[in-house]
């Protein structure tokens, strides 16, 4: 009767269960659910007692000398394995306390079906703690023009060596009922209040500013013979490699200051235009761990390699995780670009708080009319979103223009035309 | 001492010559020498990489009845014992601007500052074997061969004193289920002032109840004998090791980077490179400070509450008066940075996106972007 009654408890347990459910189990030796205390090992030379620092949590499954804790005594980590496979049930010391040679330190449920057991309620127990799960990626995203990079999945963003404390939510067994059929679950992450921060701000701005899109095309042919016949010289004398980047962020920056009203602001509260008299160029960057919008300021006093030089100390600052605050505060106006990732056209969405955006797309070579004649060139679609309350269209498509001019033939910077 | 890199050892044990060289790793090789004592050398400088050999020997070789010692020193690193609480016990700062790296070893004990002039040594043995004194004696044995007439001693903490009174060497330890290892640190000519510099931490107002480290006034050998070198040091030391163990190895030089010889070794360098390992596991604890804020115009006195858990923000309270910036600013501020890490640039990512945010307002703008430095300053 009683081993009856122990074998259907047993099949409950291992269908649906709870840690709870399991401590039913716990006087019934005759079951192979025993649970069993283990004690810390006695201290070598002559050391009485140590702290424990625990490794595993209540719930989590271990193999057969796996590692559930390390004893710090005296200078000295040691290890505490798990005498067999099977489930932490209790731990009866607090972390960081003190215990001494033989104190009951924690208690295992013993057997190799627990492991399957304990996925279920680790999978339910993980709805994750609103932001913790989360990964820091998603904390800024003010330029989506494009796809935005995709966020790492909150389960492996977390640890290489795994930490029990935080348990990752990963997204639950493919296949359930073992018969290769995937299983059609879904899994919710809730947003993070930074992401919705950042959404509100972006919907208040472009219910605010009277949003639209104006367009031009780009021919790199020069600029990109240009940086042929450089860039060995000026990898040379300057130590970095010669980009687009500092063509289009000079020739915002001449635009600018020839259309003061791209780079100026309206301030809702005071129903004032802020006109700037410096440029302060916003470049978004996409980094393995998100989107960040490093600034470089005083722009207008710049040159091609002081541009380069700064794109490039920023760039190396966001891939070592160095950005300061500082560094991504403020920014008169935004350069976003879409090439990178292969984007032939689209609308940039202005980064508040600023009027305009200038969206690069991809190079790809078109044939286009040259004189009559058709040639194939470098072309590059470019977009300019400003608000027209307080830019006129007139001023938007010249902005552009200027842009082109300058980018088609940097030979127009000097002339100041 | 003869100075053998790991191919020659290869060559002089028979054995090899007849197993594929490429497939040999170094657990493969050192069985096959049936030496029962050996002395190996670090080609790296790389903190990383080392601590990470160390951890590949004690998990690969097999030191039943085997004892061997690593002589290894770092380019500059801080080194926090397992235990430990890194924003407690060195400055952070001061380590990014210079570049210096931060490792979590695997050991317990307390925190040190390596650099070229900081000699390391590893003493592998059995669980059974293992004996620290022993291994001091070692090193102290080793120092009076060189210098007779130098006062160098263990004390009962493991640390080695010179004339009595400053430190020249801090022990740790690691017992696995089978094997230990002990290694120390002995300074010769390590830069005394960076020293200072990184282990005076910053960020106050810290409860933990991680291990703390016991500052001791330190020395440097070569400012008692500027003959001492660390070379020479090392040499001594593998010789004494030889005579106190009755072994005769030669020194053997190891590159830690080599996969081959050593596989899965990168792995393990670069679990101990992750922010989760170095940083995330840091035993709970808790910030409570108060701090200055200032503009053109006012100062005044803020406090900073905050939970941490495995290095991640659980619980943030940022309290600024309310004259000064609206509390809604500080306190949505603080809400941001729950469930992020304790972290200079990504909390710096954070500030910067939240400062987009708030409604423009020139002097609001100001103090708020003081307050977001400050406390990216304190991480």
């Amino acid at each position: 009767m009683l081993a009856v009654l122990s074998l259907s408890l047993v099949r409950k347990c291992g269908a649906r269960s709870s840690v709870f459910q399991i401590r039913y189990f716990r006087t019934s030796s005759a079951c192979r659910n025993e649970v069993i205390t283990v004690k810390t090992p006695a201290f070598a030379e002559s050391v009485t007692e140590g702290d424990v620092r625990w490794e595993k949590a209540v719930g989590d499954s271990v193999k057969e000398d796996e590692v559930v804790c390390e004893i710090e005594t005296d200078k000295t980590s040691v290890q505490v394995p798990s005498p067999a496979a099977g489930v932490i049930e209790e731990l009866l010391v607090p972390d960081g306390e003190k215990v001494e040679g033989g104190q009951a330190l924690f208690k295992l449920r013993k057997g190799a079906v627990a492991a399957q057991a304990a996925e279920a309620p680790a999978a339910v127990a993980a709805p994750p703690p609103p932001a913790a799960a989360t990964p820091p990626a998603s904390a800024v995203g003010p330029i989506p023009t494009t796809m935005p990079p995709v966020p790492p999945v909150p389960g492996a963003a977390i640890s290489a060596t795994p930490v029990s404390a935080i348990k990752p939510t990963d997204a639950p067994a493919a296949f359930a009922d073992g018969r290769g059929i995937p299983a059609r679950t879904e899994h919710r992450v809730k947003m993070n209040r930074m992401r919705l921060r950042i959404a509100q701000r972006l919907k208040e701005a472009q219910n605010t500013c009277a949003m639209l899109t104006t367009f031009n095309e780009v021919d790199m042919s020069n600029i990109s013979e240009m940086r042929k016949a450089y860039k060995d010289t000026f990898l040379k004398k300057h130590n970095i490699k010669l980009g687009f980047m500092s063509a289009f962020v000079k020739a915002s920056a001449y635009a600018l200051m020839d259309q003061p009203s791209v780079n100026g602001v309206i301030d809702d509260t005071t129903k004032e235009v802020v006109y700037r008299d410096y440029v302060d160029i916003s470049v978004a960057v996409a980094t393995p761990k998100g989107l960040v919008v490093p600034v470089i300021r005083g722009v207008e006093g710049m040159n091609f390699a002081d541009i380069e030089k700064t794109i490039n100390e920023l760039g190396e600052k966001a891939r070592k995780n160095e950005l300061a605050v500082e560094d991504m505060d403020g920014g008169t106006f935004t350069i976003s670009n879409g090439g990178v990732f292969g984007s032939m056209f689209g609308t940039p969405i202005i980064n508040p708080p600023q009027s305009a955006i200038l969206g690069m797309h991809g190079i790809f070579d078109r044939p286009v009319a040259i004189g009559g004649k058709v040639e194939i060139r470098p072309m590059m679609y470019v977009a300019l979103t400003y608000d027209h309350r307080l830019i006129d269209g007139r001023e938007a498509v010249t902005f552009l223009r200027k842009i082109k001019a300058v980018v088609e033939d940097p030979r127009v910077l000097l002339l100041d035309l | 001492m003869i100075l053998r890199t790991f191919s020659n050892l290869c060559a002089q044990s028979q054995a090899c010559f007849r197993s594929a060289r490429a497939k040999s790793t170094l657990s493969d090789v050192i069985d096959e020498t049936g030496k029962s004592g050996l002395i190996l050398k670090s080609l790296s400088t790389d903190i990383f990489e080392n601590l990470a050999l160390e951890d590949w020997i004690h998990d690969h070789v097999d030191l039943q009845n085997r004892n061997m010692l690593f002589l290894w020193s770092n380019a500059p690193a801080v080194v926090i014992g397992r235990h430990q609480n890194p924003w407690q016990e060195c400055n952070l700062q001061v380590m990014r601007q210079k570049g210096i790296p931060l490792a979590r070893r695997r050991s317990g004990g307390g925190t040190v500052f390596h650099d070229l002039g900081n000699v390391n040594f590893t003493f592998f043995t059995s669980k059974k074997n293992y004996d620290r004194h022993r291994n001091l004696q070692v090193v102290t044995s080793a120092l009076k061969g060189l210098r007779p007439d130098m006062d160098v001693r263990a004390t009962e903490r493991f640390d080695i004193l010179l004339n009595g009174q400053h430190k020249i060497s801090g022990t740790a330890a690691k017992l696995g289920r089978t094997a230990a290892y002990h290694h120390c640190t002995l300074l010769c000519s390590a830069d005394r002032a960076l020293l200072s510099a990184v282990l005076k931490p910053t960020c106050q107002g810290i409860k933990s109840n991680a291990t703390q480290s016991v500052p001791s006034p330190v020395k440097n050998l070569l400012d008692e004998d500027p003959t001492l070198d660390c070379d020479t040091i090392m040499d001594s030391v593998a010789s004494q090791y030889n005579t106190e163990f009755g072994f005769s190895s030669p020194v053997t030089l190891v590159d830690p980077s080599d996969e081959l010889s050593l596989p899965g070794i990168q792995r393990m360098a670069c679990e101990l490179l992750a922010w989760e390992w170095t940083f995330g596991r840091t035993p709970k604890f808790s910030i409570c400070t108060t701090f200055e804020l200032k503009n053109d115009t006012s100062i005044c006195n803020a406090t900073l509450n905050m939970d941490i858990k495995n290095g991640i923000i659980e619980t943030c309270d940022i309290e600024v008066p309310s004259d000064w910036l609206p509390v809604e600013l500080s306190r949505e501020f603080s809400l941001h940075l729950i469930g992020g890490k304790l972290c200079p640039y990504q909390t710096s990512v954070i500030a910067a996106a939240f400062l987009r945010t708030i409604p423009q307002n020139k002097e609001f703008e100001r103090k708020m972007y003081n307050l977001c430095r400050r406390v990216v300053f304190m991480m």
